[in-house]
């Protein structure tokens, strides 16, 4: 289907390079690693720029992708048997940007210790707005999968908050 | 969980913590120049090809001319002992008429 959308490579990098890397980051927690996945990324597109059709497609192509990859990454590292996720993101300061809160800053360290899908559904739900379905269709789940995902990831952070933030006060 | 309104304080507060974090500056840097490289290489890859396609038509080329050349010598071979073995047919024959005219004015005499 032509649509007479011509893409234009360096400005969809530039649009959507922090989406791609916060999304790698989050999912692996390693900056190197998201910055490497990231760059693969986009190169992936590069590739595929001829099978794009808008600039919608462009970014659910790119949100799919970099899960995509950021799990290939997470099986690689626990093959290898170096899922360090905690102390990497630790010793490499994989902090988040100044201006986020203290706390969360710390609530996205929790985030980190979640189970893969359960990260993957709340980073999505989250970091980017989107609903359980749209959420189902970036990786390629059952929308009742998701939900749960996302409700059960939501329990569990909520109470990993109560358990090891002090300053998080339910419903303060 | 059907919109994408947080419900309460801590769903706020994720949210807040969850926002996009700006890419480093190399990111862009590593794309452009690993498609760089990429392009460099698919040249490079284009520019050995067309070497070993030149290597094989020269090569060729250079076979043929030699080929050529001793077919051309064995044919300038045979053309010289063609020539000698005439040379050698028309001698003999010479020798023969001198040798019976030598016979008969020996006869007469």
């Amino acid at each position: 289907m032509a649509t007479g959308w011509r893409p234009d490579f360096e400005n969809l990098v530039d649009e959507h390079q922090s989406m791609v890397f916060s999304l790698a980051l989050r999912m692996t927690g390693d900056r190197g690693l998201a910055e490497e996945i990231a760059q693969d990324v986009f190169l992936e597109l590069d590739r595929n720029l001829g099978k794009l059709e808008s600039p919608l497609h462009a970014l659910l192509w790119l949100r799919r992708v970099a899960m995509s990859r950021s799990a290939d990454a997470l099986r690689k590292k626990r093959v290898r048997r170096m899922d360090f996720w905690v102390e990497i993101e630790e010793s490499h300061g994989a902090r988040p940007e100044p201006a986020v809160s203290p706390l969360g800053a710390r609530l996205e360290g929790l985030l980190a210790t979640l189970p893969e899908a359960q990260r993957a559904a709340l980073v999505l739900r989250y970091q980017e707005d989107l609903t359980p379905e749209e959420i189902a269709a970036v990786l390629d789940a059952p929308l009742a999968t998701v939900k749960s995902q996302l409700q059960r990831g939501l329990k569990l952070l909520r109470a990993k908050a109560e358990t090891h933030l002090k300053e998080y006060v339910r419903g303060a | 969980m059907n919109d994408v309104e947080p419900r309460d304080d801590f769903e706020r507060e994720l949210r807040e913590a969850m926002q996009r974090q700006p890419a480093p500056p190399s990111l862009k840097r590593g794309v452009m120049g690993r498609l760089w490289h990429r392009a460099e290489r698919s040249h490079h890859r284009v520019l050995w090809w067309q070497r070993i396609a030149a290597s094989v038509v020269l090569a060729g080329a250079v076979g043929g001319a030699l080929a050529w050349r001793n077919a051309e010598q064995q044919r300038k071979g045979e053309e010289a002992k063609r020539q000698v073995f005439t040379a050698l047919r028309i001698t003999s024959h010479a020798l023969r008429e001198m040798n019976a005219q030598m016979a008969e004015r020996n006869t007469k005499e």
